[in-house]
């Protein structure tokens, strides 16, 4: 069973420097299980993945905190250590050097790391950590084209229609709830406000 | 005797926090008063008169310890008096000295006691049991007139210089006036050395012989317990930290002397499960490492992969290490857990 206890009080914790740490963590997708949740990073300054923000989907064994949690990159991003088609990242610890001391913060400030500091000589993606290796300048580039493809548009787009909608006079946490609902769908979300 | 001088040291950074940390203290102090008597019920069990020897003195003193400085309701005023001493870092005149406290006790009299700073505690204390007891024990300060009338009758008394001893009240002040004179020359040796502020132990050579045989006196004929910061206090006396008053900065003392993890985590919780560590728990150290963890934490892990959570080295042989540790160190943390009790309650 996982101790709640403590995922709530990680919970608050990480939330409450995210605008310095880059880091926040919520329920997945507004639900109720304490036990998947996902995580948010924002890409680190000066790499490729800088501008980008990075969800990640986190499972909380049972055995939580004593075994280390379930993390997958959702978006996609070009990096050797994450695999470009599941998301699937290769990080210690995450595996057999976790520790109950680390907490889902410092995991998710590891995942920053790792994005600044790739470890191509223990790749997850062999074919992105040979790019990475042998031609950096696409490697670069690449990376920075998924970032923006990938860790850009849905949070900006959100970000934009929520502004959107709530100048039209909707309260914002009404807003978000409704996109969410609707799936980022602007027209839908406005006429379940106006119905609602 | 350590814990005493660790006390001093880390007393006057952690002021500069307390007055934030006000709040949250009163819960503290139940908590740790729970924590006291959870402890004092757990030796008591666990070995019985051994244990319950240390602990008579301490809760003894714990019963009374209060009783002169909680009879005050405004403490600030005899500590400002103290400040002002060792502002000014030279003995001065008593009346000026009291004039200036009663000036500023209109004022300031319900300033938080926090604002001064904290190693000059133990004087502090000192000069309260004495206006006490100079006043007829007890005697509150309710205002800055009262607090004039207080300070001008310790002034009265130091005309008198040395007093009569057989008189209980004048013996006492007649010390009090030595005390605080040896004090003003042990503050000018703090300012200079501020990292070595041992507990402020009266030199000899500043007191005269009518004096020191006046306070062997005053020692002996004392009913009251001992306030946990008085200067006289025997050393013999379980020592009692300061920390006692805050314990809400008792983290930030560690940390600003500098004491590794082990010391810091006496009132913190339990990084892997968030539970906050009981004084068993705090004085459990099963990884040479220092990373504290609570028991149950601990048992879960051995049960697992046994690797220290601070270190990931496995815990070697830890009930016999780790036990040999904690129990040195469990009389430290249940003198300082005890201490919490005794701390003056504003």
């Amino acid at each position: 069973m996982v101790d709640v206890s403590r995922v709530q009080k990680e919970l608050t914790e990480c939330n409450r420097d995210r605008e310095v740490s880059g880091v926040s963590i919520a329920l997945h997708d507004g639900g109720s299980s304490i036990s998947h949740l996902t995580g948010t990073i924002a890409g680190p300054l000066g790499t490729p993945y800088e501008g980008g923000t990075f969800l990640i989907d986190i499972r909380l064994p049972g055995g939580y905190p004593f075994e280390p949690p379930k993390m997958q990159f959702i978006t996609k991003v070009w990096h050797p250590n994450i695999s470009s088609q599941n998301g699937a990242i290769c990080l210690d610890i995450l595996k057999d050097q976790w520790s109950p001391a680390l907490t889902l913060k410092t995991a998710l400030l590891s995942l920053q790391a790792l994005l600044s500091a790739p470890a191509p000589d223990d790749p997850q993606d062999a074919v992105v950590a040979q790019q990475y290796l042998r031609d950096y300048s696409t490697f670069s580039s690449t990376a920075r084209y998924w970032t923006e493809a990938f860790a850009k548009s849905t949070s900006t787009g959100m970000e934009e229609k929520v502004q959107k909608l709530v100048e039209m006079g909707f309260p914002e946490d009404m807003v978000r709830s409704v996109l969410k609902s609707v799936n980022g769908d602007e027209n839908m979300a406005l006429e379940k406000l106006c119905s609602g | 005797m350590e814990y005493d001088a660790m006390a001093h040291d880390a007393s006057s950074p952690a002021a500069r926090d307390a007055k934030k940390k006000r709040g949250n203290r009163s819960a503290k102090l139940k908590q740790s008063k729970l924590d006291v008597r959870r402890e004092q019920w757990l030796s008591q069990v666990k070995d019985g008169k051994e244990v319950k020897a240390v602990v008579s003195p301490g809760a003894a003193a714990g019963a009374n310890s209060g009783s002169p400085i909680l009879a005050s309701p405004h403490p600030p005023l005899p500590r400002r008096r103290a400040e002002i001493r060792t502002r000014e870092g030279e003995p001065e005149d008593c009346k000026e000295d009291s004039v200036g406290v009663s000036q500023d006790a209109g004022s300031s009299d319900l300033e938080s006691p926090t604002h001064s700073p904290v190693s000059y505690r133990p004087h502090v204390s000192c000069l309260q049991q004495k206006h006490c007891s100079g006043n007829g024990g007890g005697r509150s300060f309710s205002s800055g007139s009262s607090a004039w009338s207080s300070s001008r009758s310790v002034t009265d008394s130091d005309d008198d210089t040395g007093g009569s001893p057989e008189n209980d009240d004048d013996g006492v002040l007649d010390d009090w006036e030595a005390v605080a004179d040896a004090l003003s020359v042990d503050d000018s040796h703090n300012h200079q050395d501020p990292v070595q502020a041992a507990p402020p132990v009266v030199p000899a050579s500043c007191l005269g012989p009518d004096n020191a045989a006046t306070r062997q006196e005053s020692i002996k004929s004392r009913t009251k317990a001992w306030s946990p910061d008085d200067v006289l206090r025997p050393q013999s006396l379980p020592s009692l930290s300061k920390q006692a008053s805050f314990p809400a900065s008792m983290g930030n003392c560690w940390v600003a002397m500098g004491i590794g993890s082990a010391q810091k985590g006496i009132l913190s919780s339990c990084p892997i499960c968030y539970e906050d560590l009981d004084p068993t728990d705090s004085s459990f150290l099963p990884c040479p490492c220092g990373f504290h963890l609570c028991l149950f934490c601990h048992k879960r892990i051995l049960e697992a992969d046994g690797r220290c959570p601070g270190c990931r080295k496995q815990y070697t042989s830890a009930s016999s290490g780790g036990g040999t540790v904690g129990n040195e160190r469990e009389m430290g943390n249940l003198r300082l857990f005890r201490s919490c009790s005794m701390g003056p309650r504003y």
